[in-house]
């Protein structure tokens, strides 16, 4: 132990002493951070999406005054994505190749059963398996526009269903469904009743007036629940209304998701590398045949070089979100649980670089192993509902560690139960890299 | 120069008894035994391959033997300073820090005061602040050796130690290992490519080929063995007799 805290304060020394090291170890994750959070904030490109339309009869469908076909359904489509209108077997071949990322399929007779009334037509939407995320993406977008071509369609429906609502309270030209005449109205209808009552009254014939009172009760009665018609179609048509308001912008294009991903990534590298050149540099150096005459075991270099790298991270960490709280609106605070969430997050990665520096022969190689093992087990980390990719990424640092920040970057109530087990599932899997490394160490002395 | 210090007597410092390595498919150790007594100096001659480098680092504790024991005289304490062929010292450390560093490494309650000693000792205080990989070959290897003397060994182990040194390089390095042996009665094992070099700084020869102990004695015993019909004398007959020993049907 003693001898492994001196390699830890030559390791120090080393550092010290190279201010290019020292500079890098910090711009380079500062760097990365600020290219991933960009690349996780830029969800604005319009992904591709092929449109099959086997409704060939070219009919309209009329929704109150207007009259709707596919190509405005198509229309209100290519507000959300980029639309390419294609037959079936060209759009079945388009997603095949990773051309587009969905197929939207109109079937034969949409229109004739939007018509009817009785049949509910469906729209087909495949999409693809090779860009889940992307799928995901336009699964969401794509029930949108149902929604809103819905609430189109029944905007128009409760249109004109209020306006025959007036037609019955108010009268007037019918001209609908083809028939056409002046209907009479309850309001005039009631004045008819009336009149003829007071007139059956002045000629003595109260008892007859008296017989029509309950033609007017049902008038009056109608008439009432008739005016209730429209807030209650209103509200049959969004039964809930979103009010869109847009919050306040903040001063830069950062979300706390893209700063969880920046971390993992920056902190990641740097964590994975630095460990990786430190271990393998002590072979090459040809310290190693010295060292491990007793003097420092492989277990523990390993351990020296974890804890060097979970160190060097944490205080890359807090220079990172020092500098996202200082320079930009998003919230960090926390700090008390992220002092140990980047300890052992730094740890574990050092743990994982540790195993690529004690595999390979020299510095050089080891960095290029772990650049080649850590940059797409990181991608998976960021991968979110994949089965496979999420469960690779649990059996690396990497991702529980953007669990963790994302926990303490996202979640509005923090669980410290659940940021207990991240940093225990790291911790566990930092002492297995490790565990490798000093084997490794051991056998490739 | 100081003269060669007398041949030692007494109980060995080291019995290695039937050590044996492989790497894969190569037998690079096959049985071999070797005794070392407080204060000698045995040469380890043999070609490239012969096992002389693998025999040391498993004597030094950086190998695992395959079978084999290694028993150290002085009831287990012996002291070993391993000095590596290619130099195992921090190369962006000074002189200084790298024997600070290493004789605390090795325990020594007081590093700076053996730093300052290991300085004088190995004539590198002019060197002190001087980065490693900034040194001359010569100027490393004493360092190197300096800093295999920091954990204070009773036995040195040096893997071809002169082989990248000039002439004057290489007197000044065993001016310094015979000062060691007189003075402090240190053992030194050291393997050499160089006949000449073995039989003029050895007091003993262990003659490897295929990882086997071809040979062990004096060097007059060598040129008496395998010197041939009418052995000559001096370097030039050892020579003769280890080239015979090693390659007895050259093409």
């Amino acid at each position: 132990m003693r001898n492994a805290a001196l390699i830890f304060a030559k390791d120090l020394r080393l550092l010290r002493r190279a201010p290019a090291v020292l500079l890098v170890l910090v711009a380079y994750p500062l760097l990365v951070a600020l290219l991933v959070a960009a690349a996780l904030q830029g969800g604005d490109r319009r992904p591709g999406v092929a449109l099959v339309n086997l409704d060939g009869s070219g009919r309209t469908v009329a929704v109150g005054e207007r009259r709707l076909s596919v190509e405005d359904y198509a229309a209100r489509l290519e507000e959300d994505v980029d639309l390419r209108r294609l037959g079936p077997e060209q759009a079945a071949a388009a997603l095949e190749a990773g051309r587009v990322t969905a197929v939207v399929t109109i079937p034969e007779g949409f229109i004739a059963d939007l018509q009817s009334g009785i049949r509910q037509p469906v729209i087909g939407l495949t999409t693809s398996r090779r860009s889940p995320i992307e799928a995901d993406q336009i699964t969401r977008r794509l029930e949108a526009a149902v929604y809103r071509f819905n609430q189109g369609l029944a905007t128009g429906y409760v249109g004109q269903v209020l306006r025959l609502v007036d037609l019955v309270l108010e009268g007037g030209d019918i001209g609908f469904l083809g028939r056409s005449g002046e209907a009479l109205g309850l309001r005039r209808s009631r004045e008819l009743v009336i009149g003829v009552q007071d007139a059956l009254r002045l000629r003595g014939d109260g008892a007859l007036a008296e017989r029509l009172a309950p033609l007017v009760d049902f008038i009056d009665a109608t008439q009432a629940n008739l005016d209730l018609a429209r807030p209650a179609a209103e509200a049959i048509r969004a039964p809930i209304r979103l009010e869109v308001d847009a919050g306040p912008p903040g001063r830069e294009p950062l979300s706390a998701f893209g700063l969880a991903g920046a971390l993992l990534v920056s902190l990641g590298l740097a964590g994975v590398l630095l460990a990786a050149a430190g271990l393998s540099s002590e072979r090459e150096d040809n310290v190693l045949v010295r060292l491990r005459r007793g003097l420092v075991s492989p277990g523990a270099l390993v351990g020296e070089k974890t804890a060097f790298t979970a160190l060097a991270c944490t205080l890359v960490g807090l220079v990172l979100l020092g500098a996202v709280a200082l320079a930009t609106s998003l919230a960090v605070g926390r700090w008390g649980a992220w002092l140990p969430t980047l300890l052992v997050a730094g740890a574990a990665f050092g743990a994982f670089g540790a195993l690529a520096g004690a595999l390979a022969r020299e510095t050089r190689s080891a960095l290029l192993v772990a650049l080649m093992a850590a940059l797409p087990l990181m991608a998976l980390g960021l991968v979110p509902g994949s089965d496979v990719a999420g469960a690779l990424s649990q059996a690396v640092p990497f991702g529980p560690a953007f669990d963790a920040f994302q926990r303490l970057l996202v979640e509005p109530d923090l669980d410290g139960g659940a940021l207990g087990l991240d940093l225990g599932h790291m911790a566990l899997l930092g002492a297995a890299f490790a565990g490798a490394a000093a084997l490794a160490l051991r056998r490739r002395a | 120069m100081t003269g060669r210090p007398a041949p030692p007597s007494g109980a060995p410092l080291l019995e290695a008894r039937g050590l044996a390595r492989r790497y894969r498919d190569v037998r690079a150790l096959d049985g071999v035994d070797l005794d070392l007594a407080a204060g000698e100096a045995v040469a380890l001659l043999g070609p490239n391959g012969a096992g002389k480098t693998t025999l040391l680092t498993i004597l030094a504790g950086v190998t695992a033997a395959g079978a084999g024991t290694v028993a150290w005289g002085d009831g287990g304490r012996a002291r070993v300073g391993w000095v590596p062929h290619r130099p195992a010292v921090y190369p962006r450390l000074t002189t200084r820090e790298n024997l600070r560093l290493f004789a605390a490494l090795e325990g020594d309650p007081r590093p700076e005061a053996a730093t300052g000693h290991l300085l004088e000792q190995a004539d590198l205080a002019r060197f002190a602040d001087q980065r490693a990989d900034r040194l001359s070959t010569g100027t490393l290897q004493r360092l190197n050796l300096a800093v295999a003397l920091a954990g204070r060994p009773s036995v040195l182990l040096l893997d071809e130690p002169t082989a990248t040194l000039s002439p004057d390089q290489r007197r000044r390095l065993w001016d310094w290992l015979e000062r060691l042996r007189a003075e402090e009665g240190m053992a030194v094992l050291f393997s050499t490519q160089s006949v000449d070099e073995a039989t003029r700084r050895g007091d003993r020869l262990v003659v490897m080929a295929a990882g086997r102990v071809a040979f062990a004695g004096t060097a007059a015993e060598l040129v008496a063995a395998h010197g041939g019909p009418r052995p000559g004398g001096g370097a030039d007959a050892a020579e003769l007799a280890f080239l015979r020993l090693v390659d007895p049907e050259p093409a």
